[in-house]
């Protein structure tokens, strides 16, 4: 499986550019540096919505990672639940492959899916901002919360965007698109002029 | 004793023709409701469904005479029955599970969705086809290439149709198209109170004024952003266009506007004779205006909104304002006058913008600037 059938599959150790087998204190060393990073990143520049919103969710990002790569229950349950899914998204790309009836699989996916983003992206970053040691090295707080929770569920949706990307098609037959004929429709809706 | 009567399927013959028909109308109208209820379990297209295409209730659902004559509609007819897609169709309607949708079809009614200005059907349709955000790219290469042309209104028209296939992925409980909300974005650019007249929108420096209208026109910053780099003049271009683009009756409310600017000059005018007569600095326009007008100060959101709203507050004239002229938001601002709040007219006197716009000519009073104390 190349690295490109694991996005949308948020992975912690990336976000800290450490592999799965680093220890607690190399978790903890890299996190730190990184927060620090942001931090001095963020007080250097004029703060504009954009950049709000993009600082939030890397600090959100940094917060989650600690909280649950720092622990091996919470670690484990974490990795072990990405790598199942990732296995079920082939098994379910090649049944339909196969042209074998998908619909039991697709109902599973489509639900383990959901509970793991809605775990370890949304619910892992606001439970990474409570959390004491976080808060520490990210002075994160109530209005950080408030500001964030639509711009986590924003993230949680765009790395669902990204696994659909990969996944059969179910609501919809396969569309077949030629996007040299995309381009002269566009084209030809602008030369007709505005509605 | 009873016994439950054995329940028997039901079966009724369904005419290819009305069905094909109702198909056509839906994918050349762009209507994405229509197509998909014809889908749906209790559907009039499903052999075993009670329902009937020959019940008034469903007379919605099929072309009349002025529809079947229509090209567009005769298209969308070849395509629905086109043979793997009339077969799959037949297919589907027959299943007793959720349909898969044709991919045919639903491209071809996204596509007649954006002709038609039906940009949120299209989007939805596209995001289900999964080519929304490439079909975006090229609404915006297009554009952007055509303002490289200096071809400003069909710029635009790019970036109204590749914003209006934008989604809303911080949507709860799921994401949504990325609807022009004018009223709630309206109330949004107001959300504060002006500490002091200069604070408010329209009195802002012109890129200033600039970079935050064409975000509020084109449903965002990452979208305004992308105009960010191009000349003063075409980014007035652009802002022009996209007013009139956004709001086809636009000269409509500039009658309106600048009665009411005229409104606000006669106060000012009164208030400088007042002062130079009286000497008293302490008149402010607030004053002014009360003391004309006296209790009821609406006279001038009344104005600009071309009625009166009953016990109308500011926040209700704005959101008014804000759905039938968008760009109308733009040019108007929070004022205490006594115990009420109100909106006023306010611009630049300086600014190139309001020209541009066709608000107010390049020579024609500045009333409402910074200069005037509240």
């Amino acid at each position: 499986m190349s690295r490109d059938d694991e996005s949308g599959y948020v992975d912690y150790f990336k976000v800290l550019e450490l592999d799965e087998t680093a220890k607690p204190g190399e978790i903890r060393k890299s996190y730190r540096t990184k927060m620090k990073e942001l931090v001095s990143e963020i007080a250097a520049v004029e703060i504009t919505e954009e950049r709000r919103n993009k600082f939030l969710l890397e600090m959100a990002t940094l917060n989650a990672a600690l909280f649950l790569l720092r622990e091996s229950d919470l670690r484990d349950a974490y990795w072990n639940d990405r790598k199942d899914l990732i296995v079920l998204e082939h098994q379910w790309r090649a049944a339909a492959e196969a042209g074998e009836n998908t619909n039991e699989l697709r109902k599973t996916f489509d639900g383990r899916v959901r509970d793991f983003l809605s775990r370890y992206v949304e619910d892992a970053m606001l439970a990474g901002g409570r959390d004491k040691e976080c808060v520490e090295a990210s002075h994160w707080d109530a209005a950080h919360e408030r500001h964030a929770s639509g711009i986590l569920r924003q993230c949680r949706h765009e790395f669902f965007q990204q696994i659909l990307e990969r996944l059969p098609y179910a609501d919809v037959t396969k569309p077949s698109i030629d996007w040299t004929e995309r381009a002269r429709f566009a084209s030809g809706v602008l030369a007709e002029g505005a509605v | 004793m009873f016994r439950r009567a054995k329940k028997t399927a039901i079966t009724k013959i369904v005419d290819d023709t009305t069905v094909a028909h109702a198909l056509a109308k839906a994918v050349s109208e762009g209507d994405f409701v229509n197509f998909r209820l014809l889908f749906q379990p209790f559907s009039p297209a499903r052999p075993d469904s009670s329902e009937l295409f020959d019940d008034e209730k469903y007379a919605y659902l099929l072309p009349d005479p002025d529809t079947e004559s229509d090209g567009e509609f005769k298209k969308a007819v070849a395509a629905v029955r086109d043979a793997p897609v009339w077969a799959h169709v037949q297919r589907e309607l027959s299943e007793r599970r959720p349909a898969q949708l044709p991919s045919e079809l639903v491209l071809l009614l996204a596509d007649n969705a954006v002709r038609l200005g039906k940009y949120t059907i299209a989007a939805q349709a596209y995001e289900l086809l999964r080519i929304r955000r490439r079909m975006q790219d090229e609404f915006f290469a297009l554009a952007d290439k055509a303002l490289d042309e200096g071809k400003t209104a069909r710029g635009v028209h790019g970036y109204i149709v590749a914003t209006g296939l934008d989604y809303n992925y911080a949507a709860f409980p799921e994401p949504l198209p990325l609807v022009p909300d004018w009223q709630t974005r309206a109330l949004i650019v107001h959300g504060e109170y002006p500490v002091s007249p200069e604070n408010c929108l329209p009195l802002q420096p012109t890129e200033v004024f600039l970079r935050n209208a064409l975000a509020y026109l084109l449903l965002g910053a990452s979208s305004a952003a992308r105009l960010e780099s191009r000349p003063l003049e075409v980014r007035l271009a652009v802002l022009a266009e996209l007013v009139k683009q956004r709001d086809p009756e636009w000269r409509e409310f500039v009658g309106r506007y600048r009665e009411a600017c005229k409104l606000m000059h006669d106060y000012e005018t009164r208030i400088q004779h007042a002062v130079a007569a009286r000497g008293d600095s302490r008149i402010s326009l607030a004053r002014e205006i009360e003391e004309v007008l006296g209790a009821d100060p609406r006279e001038i959101p009344a104005t600009l909104l071309g009625r009166t709203i009953e016990d109308g507050e500011w926040w209700q004239y704005l959101k008014e304002l804000a759905f039938e002229h968008p760009a109308a938001a733009l040019f108007v601002s929070r004022q205490i006058i006594g115990d009420a709040e109100i909106i006023v007219p306010r611009y630049r006197g300086d600014s190139p913008v309001t020209p541009a716009v066709g608000l107010l000519p390049a020579t024609a009073f500045q009333p409402a600037g910074s200069s005037i104390d509240v």
